[in-house]
């Protein structure tokens, strides 16, 4: 599919920048995980802040602000906007 | 007590929406803390007295969700459906509803009686938002009262509710979801109405839904047939939506929680950056995040021992003059001396200790109610995650700084055990204030504030060390840090003295017996004439391999009790604190480094053996304490090569 060529992961977005959540890689476990958070595929979140040393992504969710790990963060892939 | 009077409610919340200061407000003094029966989760609650009735309250842990993700989430959703309080009060943070009504609904699919509680409509309104509080309750079926906790309003108003609402017998009808998904549910439901299994059917067909490991493994014990009819209906639905059938009900909360925030809630538009986003933008950034965070808690270190300093002396010159006056009131005898040993334990700990551990918890809870504590979190999360565990451990350690048992107890908030238990062990590395006593008190003012501050360093690197190795030998994979960011908010001068309060407190009750017993044991060894001979025995290791005086044995002993013994017994041994005639520099180097690592004061190790059990707390023990003697050897040997 030609979508799949401008697919990042989270931690690829600058800050700033919004991005769509196209799929997380990873278990069932850890998608539901952010399902239940509100972190699901069509939601449109906003990349904050990254931070050096592959540290956590902040991202604005829904009105509120959520701190992710680099790992977590890097299995969320998602399309800029 | 006449049963109608009395009320059995239960808080329930994610944290950051003032869940504790709601409850603190409404039991005060009549609060108790203990734990979850088995669970290293702290179980809280105290009771009101109001217009008659008595109201025990239970405050559940704040979670995200009541999934198998926690064993909070686990214990609080066992305790709600089993011990069916008479009312569950959600609180809630108005700023961000959305996120909140996603657990709201899962709370409301327990089919509990719910009292939504809105906090937080100053900060909300701050943000230019407009909540229309009676069309939320509409929307869910549930009552709705606006707070502003920290302020006191609104909070009796939810007990008035409890009160009006109590013993009328509602039936709570929880809010549907899509079509599709409520025929799923209803044939489930249909099959495990005469289970008589102790939840709500609707809740356990939702549960099958989402694949929810335990209830899977509770209705097959029940019946297999409702479980492979539940996979059937799980496609069925994976076919209409493209997902897992688990992903498809979190999406249908989610949307459900949109769909009424949206219905509810109106926002002028802001026009310019808030303080908040600036103050982040700087708290956060890539270098000034960082400069910003050594000032911060290089000015924290700073006061608190600039202020402890001169308080300790305050005391130094009040309480100098006070043995003379025990020995003319009550001669000198052996019941006398060891009573003066009691008394001097009280005033050592008084002097030494008390005025560095007060400014301490000031600046930490200052700091943790601003809101910083959460970008502390954030700027150490990948140092802390290649040591094992992530951001949150970061706040422990510094906790562990002022006293090793909040520290540890704070590790509590990790999710998984294997990091609770990383976490921990790496605290009782971290010099707690008492050992900082020996720092200062001994390298510091005898050796260099150079040197001391090089101790500090060394302990940083041991504990990262420290942590690549346990998080390669623990099995299990780290766990994520998710967390949410809360907003700066002006500190709150009542919570930060009653924090302060309660930490102060514990530390007396932990402290002072432990430090009288002590003292008057040392006492009493030292007129036995025992001294010499307990010496004797250890002198192997603190005389030849550590070079250290044969005295250094007892007072590692004592130091088990209460790490800044060691100095303080030292000096009464002695009969005097000018330590500097009595050790070299590299002798002092040598009992720093020792005191430091060696072993976990026994406050420490109780909380280590109730939290992680015997075992491990004496593995702990027995490891750190070879593992101290062994290298304050080799520090020793080392020095005597550089130019001490």
């Amino acid at each position: 599919m030609d979508d799949n060529k401008d697919l990042k992961s989270l931690t690829e977005i600058r800050d700033g920048q919004l991005a769509v959540i196209v799929s997380v890689t990873g278990g069932k476990a850890l998608t539901k995980r952010l399902a239940d958070l509100g972190l699901r595929s069509g939601i449109m979140v906003r990349v904050l802040r990254s931070s050096l040393f592959s540290g956590p992504v902040q991202i604005e969710l829904c009105g509120s602000r959520l701190v992710l790990g680099w790992g977590l963060a890097s299995k969320i892939m998602v399309k800029e906007r | 007590m006449a049963d109608d009077k009395k009320i059995n409610i239960v808080l329930a919340g994610q944290g950051n929406a003032g869940k504790s200061v709601v409850f603190n407000y409404l039991t005060g003094l009549h609060q108790h803390i203990g734990n979850w029966a088995g669970k290293t989760i702290e179980k809280k609650e105290g009771t009101l007295y109001y217009k008659g009735y008595t109201i025990d309250i239970l405050d559940l842990p704040g979670i995200y969700s009541l999934n198998t993700y926690s064993e909070e989430e686990v214990v609080s959703r066992e305790y709600i459906v089993r011990q069916k309080p008479e009312f569950v009060i959600n609180i809630i943070d108005a700023v961000n509803l959305e996120r909140n009504l996603i657990f709201t609904l899962q709370l409301l699919e327990l089919e509990c009686p719910v009292i939504l509680v809105l906090n937080m409509m100053d900060l909300a309104r701050k943000k230019g938002m407009s909540i229309d509080a009676g069309k939320l309750g509409y929307l869910l079926n549930t009552p709705v009262v606006p707070t502003v906790a920290l302020r006191g309003t609104g909070i009796t108003t939810i007990i008035d509710r409890v009160i009006e609402l109590k013993d009328k017998k509602k039936r709570y009808h929880p809010p549907e979801y899509g079509k599709e998904i409520e025929k799923c549910i209803s044939v489930l439901s249909e099959k495990l109405k005469d289970s008589r299994l102790p939840y709500p059917p609707r809740w356990m067909s939702i549960k099958l839904l989402e694949k929810d490991k335990d209830i899977v493994k509770l209705v097959k014990d029940y019946s297999r047939d409702i479980i492979t009819e539940a996979e059937e209906l799980g496609s069925d639905l994976e076919g209409i939506h493209g997902h897992d059938s688990s992903i498809v009900i979190s999406d249908e909360r989610s949307h459900l929680a949109a769909q009424i925030t949206r219905a509810v809630v109106e926002i002028s538009p802001r026009q310019k950056l808030t303080l908040n986003e600036r103050l982040d933008f700087i708290t956060t950034h890539k270098f000034l995040g960082y400069l910003l965070m050594t000032v911060i808690l290089g000015g924290m270190f700073l006061t608190v021992f600039g202020f402890g300093n001169w308080l300790s002396a305050r005391f130094d010159t009040l309480f100098g003059t006070w043995h003379e006056w025990w020995n003319s009131a009550f001669g000198a005898s052996f019941a006398s001396s060891l009573g003066w040993a009691a008394v001097e334990s009280i005033l050592a700990l008084v002097q030494i200790a008390f005025p560095y551990i007060l400014p301490f918890y000031v600046l930490l809870y200052i700091l943790e109610d601003w809101g910083y504590m959460a970008r502390i979190s954030f700027l150490m999360d990948s140092l802390m995650h290649k040591m094992g565990i992530h951001g949150k451990g970061c706040i422990s350690f510094i906790i562990g700084l002022g006293c090793n048992v909040p520290g540890c107890l704070s590790c509590r908030i990790m999710e998984s055990r294997r990091e609770r238990f990383i976490t921990a062990v790496l605290v009782t590395l971290v010099p707690c204030s008492a050992v900082s006593v020996i720092v200062f008190g001994l390298v510091g003012k005898y050796v260099g504030i150079l040197w001391a501050l090089g101790l500090y360093l060394f302990a940083m690197i041991i504990i990262f060390l420290a942590g690549r190795l346990s998080s390669k030998f623990m099995k299990g994979e780290p766990v994520e840090l998710i967390m949410h960011m809360p907003d700066y908010k002006t500190p709150h001068f009542k919570t930060i003295v009653s924090q302060t309060w309660e930490a102060i407190k514990e530390f007396i009750y932990i402290a002072a017996p432990i430090v009288i017993i002590a003292g008057v044991l040392i006492q009493a060894i030292n007129l036995a004439g025992w001294m010499p001979v307990i010496s004797d025995v250890l002198s192997p290791v603190t005389v030849n391999w550590l070079g250290l005086p044969a005295v250094t044995g007892i007072l590692l002993i004592f130091g088990i009790l209460r790490k800044e013994l060691i100095l303080v017994m030292l000096a009464a041994y002695l009969g005097t604190t000018s330590f500097g005639d009595v050790l070299t520099a590299r002798q002092m180097i040598t009992l720093a480094v020792v005191s430091m690592f060696y072993i976990p004061c026994v406050a420490t190790i109780s909380v280590l053996w109730k939290d992680y059990g015997w075992k491990r707390a004496l593995a702990i023990c027995i490891s750190e304490i070879m593992f101290a003697i062994l290298l304050a050897g080799f520090v020793s040997r080392l020095l005597s090569f550089v130019i001490l």
